[in-house]
């Protein structure tokens, strides 16, 4: 069906978010396989070594296959910028409905995990589709006429908590906390490190939660916060992190974390609240971005954390 | 820097005494032959309620994986599976000694292995051994180790998620030996070394204002 000029296709819109999850769920991005290698060139310790080194490999094997990249493909989820200006054929509804239908399309074409359960009765759909599935996170742009898709596909056991600290627990606390997250998940390698850390540092209690997954999952690694407060404070968390000795899996090595990316709001006066999310081997991102002309371009950074969205005056 | 490979084995299932018997904690193998998949939903149905498995798994094989693979019906009971890999297995410590003695299985493939304590007091007494998933995202590779699916069971009681898998995998691998036959564990070892290094990192950090209940539980202990 044609649409007027300018206005982006309902049709377009469910290619480019197919493609976004067959990507994800396959692929990983470069900045994550520079991460890797970088964790593999570095490691000292011989077992540590030789797992990395198949994750490489099974990196590599994914793409020629095109095969997920891991058994376990994770709850696939949308993050969706949208320009002041995008018009989008049928409106947000519409965009909704061509998110949905991709990833139940997906689901069976490159055979994912039917991940998505009713809670109590676990019931399974069998598409990943179901109540508030797959989530869809919204944003926006101003000057902008475009729409941007990032596909996510993150696993959901281990590796997140949350926890309201108070003004004089300090830097400490946050350091405590992480560490405490760490060794709850980090044994055994339950959450699949190394992994890159997303700590969402204060807001209401759920923006600091959904800072810390967006933290970790739509920043590439090496990225800082234009905060230098902010991003001193990554720098010291990755140390931190690397000197648990964790290691991939958990069997003991020097990199259990590739990165730690750090997002902060404004929060109550009386209090600190902080969120960990973590962000595994299974690093699977994808995003493209649809023009008001219906042209498509992927790239490898999601650019989510823009001035705008982090803005701190009214305008 | 060169890669220190582990000691490796390449392992024939259904496993035998003399199989299990050589295998040590960090020691590496690859698995060919028959295995099925079972997890909470299986596991529940099997164990707890009581039915009969849907097929013969003792005569089939003694090697289990809990896992429910990436994996599609392409035709009406055709199934395929893209990608493999395990779920984390102390969860399913309560179901290990009925698993165990009523379906004579000699390895259990998961993420991660078993707890201390089941490892110790049920996979010893049947000179079971504990494999783990190494990686842990390494679907493609284990995807790849899969020859055929044997049949896919239970998909409209449990959902396709939860469904047992019978798979016929060729060097289905690298699998960590995470505990041996005679209880020995791998994350034991490993875990003592880590606390010495967790103790020094968590130096000098004052404890929270406001503790959390159950806080008394130290970063050294296993969460499960």
């Amino acid at each position: 069906m044609a649409v007027s000029a300018g206005v982006i296709s309902q049709e377009l819109v469910y290619r480019v978010a197919y493609e976004a999850n067959k990507r994800a769920a396959i692929a990983v991005p470069k900045d994550g396989l520079a991460a890797f290698e970088k964790a593999f060139a570095r490691e000292t310790k011989p077992l540590a070594r030789f797992v990395l080194g198949q994750v490489l490999e099974n990196a590599k094997l994914a793409v020629a296959d095109e095969r997920p990249m891991c058994g376990d493909t994770g709850l696939p989820r949308y993050y969706v910028k949208v320009g002041n200006t995008a018009r989008l054929e049928g409106g947000f509804v519409a965009l909704e409905r061509s998110l949905r239908q991709a990833v139940a399309d997906v689901t069976h074409d490159i055979q994912l995990r039917a991940n998505r359960v009713h809670p109590l009765t676990r019931r399974n759909p069998g598409n990943n589709v179901g109540v508030f599935a797959p989530n869809v996170d919204y944003s926006f742009e101003p000057d902008a006429d475009w729409l941007d898709i990032t596909a996510v596909h993150k696993g959901g056991l281990f590796g997140t908590d949350y926890r309201m600290l108070f003004p004089a627990d300090g830097v400490d606390g946050i350091k405590r906390f992480l560490l405490d997250t760490l060794a709850e998940f980090g044994r055994r390698g339950l959450s699949c490190p190394p992994v890159v850390i997303g700590v969402g540092l204060g807001g209401t209690k759920d923006q600091c939660m959904r800072l810390s997954k967006e933290a970790a999952c739509l920043r590439v690694t090496g990225d800082r916060h234009p905060d230098p407060e902010v991003r001193a404070l990554e720098d010291e968390l990755v140390e931190l992190a690397n000197r648990t000795g964790f290691g991939v899996m958990g069997v003991g090595g020097d990199t259990t974390a590739l990165d730690a990316h750090i997002e902060i709001a404004y929060t109550h006066t009386g209090g600190v609240p902080v969120a960990v999310s973590q962000f595994c081997t299974a690093y699977r991102r994808a995003t493209a971005r649809v023009s008001a002309g219906g042209e498509v371009e992927f790239r490898d950074d999601p650019v989510w954390f823009t001035p705008y969205y982090r803005r701190e005056g009214i305008g | 820097m060169e890669t220190l490979r582990p000691r490796e084995w390449h392992l024939k299932a259904p496993l035998s005494q003399g199989d299990n018997g050589k295998l040590r904690p960090g020691d590496i193998v690859y698995l060919t032959g028959p295995t099925y998949t079972a997890r909470d939903g299986a596991y529940r149905r099997m164990l707890v309620e009581g039915h009969e498995p849907p097929v013969d798994l003792r005569g089939l094989t003694n090697v289990t994986m809990q896992s429910s693979p990436a994996g599609v019906e392409v035709a009406p009971g055709v199934y395929h599976v893209s990608s493999l890999q395990a779920t984390a297995g102390f969860r399913y410590a309560q179901y290990m000694p009925a698993l165990l003695e009523r379906f004579g299985v000699k390895a259990v493939i998961s993420k991660a292995g078993m707890t201390d304590e089941v490892r110790q007091r049920v996979f010893r007494h049947h000179g079971a051994v504990s494999l783990s998933t190494v990686g842990y995202g390494l679907g493609a590779i284990y995807g790849r180790a899969i020859e055929r699916v044997l049949g896919v069971y239970w998909v409209e009681e449990l959902g396709i998620s939860e469904a047992i898998w019978v798979l016929q995998v060729k060097e289905l691998g690298p699998l960590l030996v995470e505990g041996d036959a005679e209880g020995n564990g791998f994350f034991a070892q490993a875990n003592e070394e880590i606390n010495e290094r967790l103790a020094q990192v968590y130096q000098g950090l004052k404890p929270p204002v406001f503790r959390r209940i159950g806080e008394e539980q130290g970063p050294k202990r296993e969460p499960f």
